[in-house]
């Protein structure tokens, strides 16, 4: 029976049930609920256990741990939001989030083009060039980095971060990139050309719009990769004029409020909440990207 | 990641597709100019390519290799690099196995060796960890998540939300959360059940295990999402098939479903081990690997070398073996593991 | 060089100062001319110059910052009296400037010209690096006036830099807990601190509290062993030759192994941290829970951080703190008087203009060292400036100092950031049972081979 209507619904194949599968009986939907909501609870807990910290006062926390707030405390969140530097930070890391990303996007989408669709010597000695990078964190090369930023004058600024960051985001674009664009069609490439399209032209009239999707994902990975940046920001954004991002206030704002867990507690959650709103605007983008990135 | 698997092979999926295809160069209607063609072409490829690999060199490959250098000095990382000392390969041996001289071996064993095969050692079990508890848990809610009910969309938003979080503010929360009188703590004894006796991150036995829960808090979701996705790809027809000719469920994802999306286990699984061997932000934000290094990575104790003891030449010593062993694992696993799905593939493209 | 012989003329009372004090102990102590090293006519004829300055304090809790903001007041008062001279001052978090933004600055030689200096083995680096300008001859009068405290921002015989403040560490305790467990007098020998360890614990009160999660202030328990068990040239020459060899070392350890053996320490005290929530050292002790703390002089800060910031809170928090010194072992080498402190000051970077030197004279001069003491709470170095101390607990501080036979630096600060980093991390060992004392003498014998 459950067998019939399942494969009348597959001769629709909208989108929607080509994902359904109803093979196991009715019953064990609760499994599954049960599941899902350990899942989420685990997930999701913390963060709220996190949000609702912010709304108690330091001797609630300290009276009872794990209860509620009572009465609500308003004062911590509004204190950030309205007294210190948070939105500040909140536009900095905006700043360089959008710097790298569109660098990341516009760079690796280039350079991954020819090495997908050009035939000529040494790509695959640069293509593994690229993938080698894969294999030295940010964080391996960290000192000498300084160095040579420090040399370029690019400390304490804008570019000292972003420059570096679209660096190491380069290898993951480019190999997400380069079988996207191999799987753009051949006939596509040679109709543009018989139109008179130089390899310039169809990059720019074909291959970019055909590719968004691809470019959404790499652009998404750069952009929260620069947004969570801890230890970059913490050593080239040195010096009087240099911008703070939101991940170095959250360590600055706990130092200097150490004794104020609540507080702590309503900034990090704060924090948080630009990464997840990003993260639900670009939900499917995200997904899709990097399963079809893992998929080829 | 199809490139990525193809490079271990050494041939793209681009050589396979184009080799049958127009040949070395494109076809335009200016033939017969093929040299004026050429280096249009090679002009065009530096403007493409000129960029990023510019970026690249000068910002990751170049401080790879004053790292390289560095790492064959004894430097104090606050003094100028003139006033190092050329040392050869001993921060190697140093933290390899003590150094070469008998009589400080057992010293600098303690002191130096100690520390980093622990270091290995966590980056090696966070590694297993990861195949052994990761996977399977990824997978069983994959599989239960893979079917509608109410709310899915939501469940699946909700399970990969970590991933996106900042480490820095997710270390922070799990840090309030694990404090010695912490809610966990609290409901932990709430429920009669007992905690470290030194704490959840700082007991020497227990930190690791804390640890790595919440390693595989913040990135479980990758796994579980990567594997809904592959899941979503297996073809309706054979678990309807299967299902009709009686198989329970169990036996539909037993040897359907899971086979099926081998690939992208096996490419989740790659990812999964560049990332434990870099393993950093995390186990730094928390207390710079513990402070008996109960979870330190060997990223962790490179930093805390470089940053907190100012020695440079090891430090940089230890992010050359770091690579050497992220270069070791992928290549390893590219040929041993991943080699079968490249065959495959190409077998389906003849 | 680590040692201080004597750095008891800083902080001791010269009441001969006192006079001259109460003079200009006033509002803006930075305006009195008398102190400022160049006129102001002559100045306006120079080239303009701008001072960069980063120092370490930030604003705390409440948005707070007295000394940040008595900093800037001193600034302006220089820049009032020397027109050509611009200041710019940066505020960072005390680990980042340390850690991270000082070295690296110095590194990139785009160092700012005057910047916190905490003395010791890291300034010794930083002189052998040839990073820091020399004082010696410039600020001589200045190096007299502020007496022994100096040395360890001094290196073979040159001084590097001038410290405006510098305290000794002792044991914070909460005197109503010590009443609730029928404890009369303050421990002055390690019998009576185990027996006031246990009359807590018969009380139900937690003893000690400590932030071995943080590492150091762990380690400051072994320093105080170490203090006790070796002789005074022992310690004074282990921060420039790095000769652990004498067992004194190990009995350090032994002893601390005995002292937490006897379970003097909160539950999870190795998950736990010095000073951020109600669960760390300084709010276990802050709020009661625990009696006592074995802390530098700046605690009293921290402690008041964990109040509800009211003067009547403060006033309380006050009232029922007492501080007392590390008692005395029995046995050892160590002079039982001997005591561990640090403190703070500033350095010229060597391609900073000579204004830098003529700065932190200013900043340093017993006006302006009254002066921090009253707005901040700091410890002056300046004997000129002792009169300005009014908290009772920092006058009794200031009191042992000044008593005490020599003041050992900080021993993580003496011997540099590499040696006392494996020491530390040695200490913890044995605080978390990973490690034992001999561990301890090993890994810093191994880091001063790898220097």
């Amino acid at each position: 029976m459950a067998t019939d209507t399942t494969t009348q619904s597959y001769r629709q194949p909208t989108k929607q049930s080509r994902t359904r599968t109803r093979l196991q009986g009715d019953s064990s939907i609760y499994v599954t609920i049960f599941v899902a909501l350990i899942a989420v609870g685990l997930t999701l807990g913390p963060i709220i256990y996190l949000a609702l910290g912010g709304f108690r006062s330091n001797g609630q926390l300290a009276a009872d741990p794990t209860g509620l707030p009572d009465p609500w405390v308003w004062q911590n969140y509004w204190n950030i939001l309205t007294q210190g530097n948070f939105w500040e930070y909140t536009l900095n890391s905006l700043i360089v989030a959008v710097a790298t990303t569109a660098g990341v996007v516009l760079f690796g989408t280039m350079a991954a083009y020819p090495l997908a669709r050009y035939a000529f010597k040494g790509r695959e000695g640069i293509f593994i060039i690229f993938t080698a990078g894969l294999m030295f964190p940010l964080t391996v090369a960290i000192f000498p980095l300084f160095l040579l930023l420090n040399d370029l004058g690019w400390v304490g600024g804008y570019w000292g971060l972003i420059v570096p960051q679209i660096a190491f985001a380069l290898p993951v674009t480019v190999i997400i990139m380069r079988p996207f664009l191999a799987a753009l069609p051949d006939e596509l490439e040679e109709a543009a050309f018989m139109d008179g399209l130089t390899r310039v032209g169809f990059f720019y009239r074909m291959v970019l719009p055909l590719a968004k999707p691809g470019m959404v994902t790499v652009g998404v990975l750069a952009f929260l990769g620069s947004w969570n940046a801890y230890l970059l920001p913490l050593v080239i954004l040195t010096g009087r004029e240099a911008p703070t991002t939101l991940p170095l206030g959250v360590t600055q704002f706990q130092g200097q409020n150490a004794a104020d867990f609540a507080g702590i507690m309503a900034y990090t959650f704060l924090a948080m909440i630009p990464a997840l709103v990003f993260f639900l605007m670009m939900e499917r983008r995200i997904v899709d990207g990097l399963s079809g990135a893992v998929k080829g | 990641m199809t490139a990525l698997e193809a490079s271990g092979t050494g041939k793209g999926p681009v050589a396979d597709a184009k080799a049958s295809a127009a040949g070395s160069t494109p076809v335009t209607p200016a033939q017969h100019n093929a040299r004026k063609d050429n280096r249009r072409k090679w002009i065009e490829i530096a403007i493409f390519v000129g960029p990023a690999l510019l970026m690249f060199l000068a910002f990751v490959v170049f401080p790879m290799v004053m790292a390289a250098r560095y790492s064959l000095y004894k430097w104090d990382s606050r003094q100028p690099f003139e006033l190092a000392e050329f040392i050869g390969l001993d921060n190697y041996t140093r933290a390899l196995f003590g150094g070469t001289d008998p009589e400080t071996q057992e010293i600098f064993w303690k002191a130096y060796a100690e520390p980093f095969w622990n270091a290995v050692g966590n980056n090696a079990q966070i590694i297993a960890l990861s195949m052994l508890v990761q996977l399977p848990i990824a997978m069983l809610i994959a599989l239960v998540l893979n079917r509608k009910f109410p709310g899915r969309s939501s469940v699946r938003l909700i399970i990969f939300a970590p991933y996106v979080l900042a480490e820095v503010t997710a270390g922070l929360m799990w840090l309030m959360l694990l404090d010695p009188r912490g809610p966990v703590t609290q409901m932990v004894q709430g429920l009669g059940l007992p905690t470290p006796p030194q704490g959840w991150l700082e007991d020497p036995t227990w930190g690791f295990w804390t640890f790595f829960f919440i390693v595989s808090w913040k990135y479980i979701g990758l796994a579980i999402i990567l594997f809904l996705a592959g899941l979503a790809g297996v073809p309706e027809e054979l678990q309807e098939a299967a299902s009709i000719d009686g198989a329970s469920w169990w036996q539909v994802q037993w040897r359907i479903n899971i086979p099926l999306i081998g690939p992208t286990v096996r490419v989740w699984a790659f990812l999964s081990i560049i990332g434990s061997i870099q393993l950093f932000d995390m186990a730094w934000v928390l207390n710079k690997g513990g402070s008996t290094n109960q979870y330190a990575t060997i990223a962790t104790l490179m930093v805390d070398t470089g940053t907190q003891r100012n020695d440079g030449g090891y430090a940089s010593a230890l992010a050359i073996i770091m690579f050497i062993f992220s270069m070791a694992a992928a290549l390893l696993y590219l040929t041993l593991v991943m080699r079968r799905d490249n065959a495959a593939r190409a077998r389906k493209g003849a | 060089m680590a040692s201080m012989r004597k750095a008891s003329a800083a902080v001791a009372f010269a009441a001969s100062a006192a006079l001259l004090l109460a003079a200009c102990s006033s509002d803006d102590a930075g305006n009195d001319p008398t102190d400022a090293p160049t006129g102001g006519e002559s100045s306006e004829e120079k080239e303009p110059v701008t001072l960069t300055w980063w120092h370490n304090s930030v604003a705390g809790d409440n948005g707070q910052n007295d000394l940040g903001d008595y900093w800037q007041s001193v600034a302006d008062a220089f820049t009032a009296e020397n027109p050509h001279v611009t200041i710019e001052i940066e505020q960072i978090q005390n680990e980042d400037l340390q850690r991270t933004r000082i070295p690296l600055a110095l590194q990139s030689g785009d160092a700012p010209d005057l910047f916190q200096a905490w003395g010791g083995g890291e300034l010794a680096t930083q002189v052998e690096s040839g990073y820091l300008m020399d004082l010696s001859e410039t600020l001589a009068d200045d190096v007299t006036r502020l007496g022994g405290s100096v040395a360890p921002w001094q290196y073979e015989g040159s001084t590097y830099g001038l410290p405006f403040q510098f305290g000794v560490e002792g044991i914070w305790y909460r005197e109503s807990l010590f009443e609730e467990a029928g404890i009369t007098e303050e421990p002055a020998t390690m019998a009576e601190l185990n027996e006031a360890v246990q009359a807590l614990k018969d009380a139900d009160i937690t003893p000690i509290a400590v932030g071995a999660a943080d590492g150091w202030p762990a380690a400051h328990w072994w320093y105080n062993f170490a203090l006790r068990s070796c002789p005074q040239d022992v310690v004074a020459s282990a921060g420039t030759t790095f000769d652990f060899s004498d067992p004194c070392w190990v009995e350090a350890g032994t002893q601390l192994e005995e002292f937490i053996g006897t379970n003097p320490f909160q539950d999870q005290y190795i998950s736990t941290v010095a000073q951020t929530g109600a669960t760390s050292s300084a709010g276990l002790v802050a709020t009661g829970e625990a009696a006592m703390e074995l802390m530098g002089h700046w605690n009293v800060f921290v402690y008041e951080g964990f109040t509800d910031g009211s003067d009547e809170a403060i006033a309380a928090l006050h009232d029922d703190l007492g501080w007392f010194p590390m008692p005395a072992t029995e046995g050892g080498a160590g002079d039982p008087s001997a005591a561990l402190g640090g403190g703070d000051g500033f350095a010229c970077y060597v391609d900073a203009p000579p204004e830098c030197a003529e700065f932190l004279s200013f900043i340093v001069s017993d006006e302006n060292q009254a002066g921090a003491a009253e707005a901040a709470g700091i410890l002056p170095v300046a004997p000129a400036a002792a009169e300005a101390v009014t908290n009772p607990v920092l006058v009794e501080l200031s009191q042992v100092a000044g008593n005490a036979a020599y003041v050992q630096l900080w021993l993580d600060t003496s011997f540099g950031t590499n040696v006392g980093g494996a020491m530390n991390d040695g200490i913890v060992g044995i605080f978390a049972g990973t490690g034992d004392a001999q561990d301890v003498v090993d890994l810093m014998t191994a880091a001063a081979l790898t220097q």
